[in-house]
């Protein structure tokens, strides 16, 4: 009942504002030219639904492939500089200098490296964009530990693998989640605009950008309604993952709220 | 065989650096089996870091610690003792049970005998009915007597307390050291106390052992005889003449 209330206020919320987008459009701007209302971006989504799912599924897989691959660097990466303090002077600011290039801006230069129509240079962007934040935040988890904890295995004698095993990681959980969230909708927008620039004709990005083109923006937004729908099953799984991987996180901040 | 033994101790931060700061000189320290010793000092007269070099989480510049008879490092791998700090340094994710199972895990007790042992130490601080609670659900007092138990789990010849009362309320405080004194008394565990708080000091222990800042030294060991205590000696004359020594030693350090 409690989560059932939840859900409901955002979908009174979501749904007044697509009607009051309607109601507008309708008074305002009948062509829709300038924005088309949400029941032609329907249409046009369900017209072209064959064209539109296929440059779903494979702004998906870039999507879906490059988040994976950047958060196993950046995970890795991450237990690299907090196991070796030489790996950490060496990579952290290193890092630190290659995250303030604009990645997205890299895009035209990757497509000359992978090749024009290949997806392997949306990918590259991708991963590099989800490393960061990854690599960033669970260091900082795993580092950013109740020194209590560290003596107590200490003076247990425990090695220093059984001490990241049962410290660093479970306290770095909540960084990583909270990364890979922001992730999610990272990967999305760089699989999208990387796309514009180059790879496979037929994504979402190409879609959007040659509707837009021809100035047939009812397709431009069913397409990015289809991106939208990427980012948001992402961001729902993994919120389900953190419920399942901490459920003692939700216990803490339940707790907090009450008292 | 001394259950601890101390002998010239000296402790210097960052030697030969501009930040050099000389935190122990001169410490010699015997400790019986058994005894219930607390340190006591100002902010800065090193109790923390005496009892780091005890438990060989830090080691001593000169001078020689010894646990059991043993090097402090030997007895630390020889899990020889048990820590309490004053933030309980529970893990949030695990339950109250699995928190004091954590040392009996890492010294590869079956899963049988940890659940026996864990279940004995909840009811040893009276915790029984909290065993799948995680520690966010509890007070800072149940959390802090968790600590406890996770610390006697493996019953360790000593006990080591870093200010583990400080954070709680006056009324949960005075409870739990009826608590821990009975505890003592059950295990016959040798117990090193850190405490800012002289009364505190006199109830608990046989000896208090006061320290002077800059760097820190011993300047006075107090013994304090008051035999069993009930909860009649804290209104005891006998316990508020120890309290005045013990505040008499410590202001003439700090004068």
């Amino acid at each position: 009942m409690n989560s059932l209330k939840g859900f409901s206020a955002p979908i009174v919320a979501g749904v007044a504002l697509f009607g009051l987008w309607e109601g507008v459009l309708s008074v305002f701007s009948s062509d829709g030219f300038v924005l088309p209302p949400p029941s032609e971006i329907a249409g046009a989504f369900i017209d072209n639904w064959d064209a539109v799912f296929r440059g779903a599924r494979i702004t998906g897989f870039v999507v879906v492939s490059g988040l994976a691959a950047g958060v196993i660097l950046g995970v890795l990466a991450a237990l690299l500089v907090t196991r070796f303090r030489t790996a950490n002077e060496t990579i952290t600011p290193l890092a630190v200098a290659v995250n303030a290039i604009p990645i997205i801006a890299l895009a035209p230069i990757f497509n000359n490296w992978f090749g024009l129509t290949s997806p392997r240079s949306n990918q590259a962007i991708v991963v590099a964009l989800v490393f960061f934040p990854i690599f960033i935040n669970t260091a900082r988890g795993l580092t950013q530990v109740d020194r209590s904890q560290i003596e107590l295995m200490e003076s247990y004698a425990a090695g220093r693998a059984r001490t990241t095993r049962e410290v660093r990681v479970p306290n770095a959980m909540p960084f990583f989640f909270t990364a890979l969230k922001l992730a999610t909708s990272l990967a999305v927008i760089a699989a999208i605009v990387a796309e514009y620039f180059g790879g496979r004709q037929d994504a979402l990005g190409p879609m959007i950008t040659q509707s837009a083109g021809l100035t047939r923006y009812d397709d431009a937004w069913a397409a990015v309604l289809a991106g939208t729908a990427i980012g948001a099953v992402l961001y729902a799984s993994v919120a389900v993952l953190e419920r399942w991987a901490m459920p003692w996180h939700s216990l803490i901040r339940s707790h907090r709220e009450e008292t | 065989m001394n259950a601890i033994h101390i002998r010239g101790a000296t402790k210097v931060f960052n030697p030969g650096k501009s930040s050099q700061v000389e935190a122990l000189a001169d410490i010699d320290l015997a400790v019986e089996p058994g005894e219930f010793i607390t340190l006591i000092g100002p902010s800065g007269c090193g109790k923390s870091t005496l009892l780091r070099l005890i438990s060989s989480l830090a080691l001593p510049t000169t001078g020689s610690v010894e646990v059991n008879g043993k090097p402090a490092e030997q007895a630390r791998l020889d899990r020889d003792y048990g820590m309490a700090f004053q933030t309980s340094g529970l893990f949030d994710w695990r339950t109250v049970a699995k928190n004091i199972e954590l040392p009996l895990e890492l010294m590869g007790w079956s899963k049988a005998d940890r659940r026996r042992r864990s279940s004995e130490m909840l009811e040893l601080v009276k915790l029984g009915d909290f065993a799948k609670h995680h520690p966010s659900e509890l007070s800072g007092g149940m959390q802090q007597r968790v600590a406890i138990a996770r610390a006697l789990a493996f019953s360790p010849s000593i006990l080591l307390m870093d200010e583990p009362f400080g954070a709680l309320d006056e009324m949960t405080r005075e409870h739990m050291q009826d608590e821990l004194l009975r505890i003592w008394r059950d295990t016959g565990t040798t117990l090193v106390f850190v405490t800012h708080s002289i009364p505190e000091a006199v109830y608990l222990s046989t000896r208090v052992v006061v320290m002077s800042p800059r760097p820190g030294r011993i300047a006075a060991v107090i013994d304090v005889g008051l035999g069993d205590r009930q909860a009649s000696t804290r209104d005891d004359p006998a316990f508020f003449s120890k309290v005045t020594e013990v505040r008499a030693a410590l202001r003439e350090v700090e004068g």
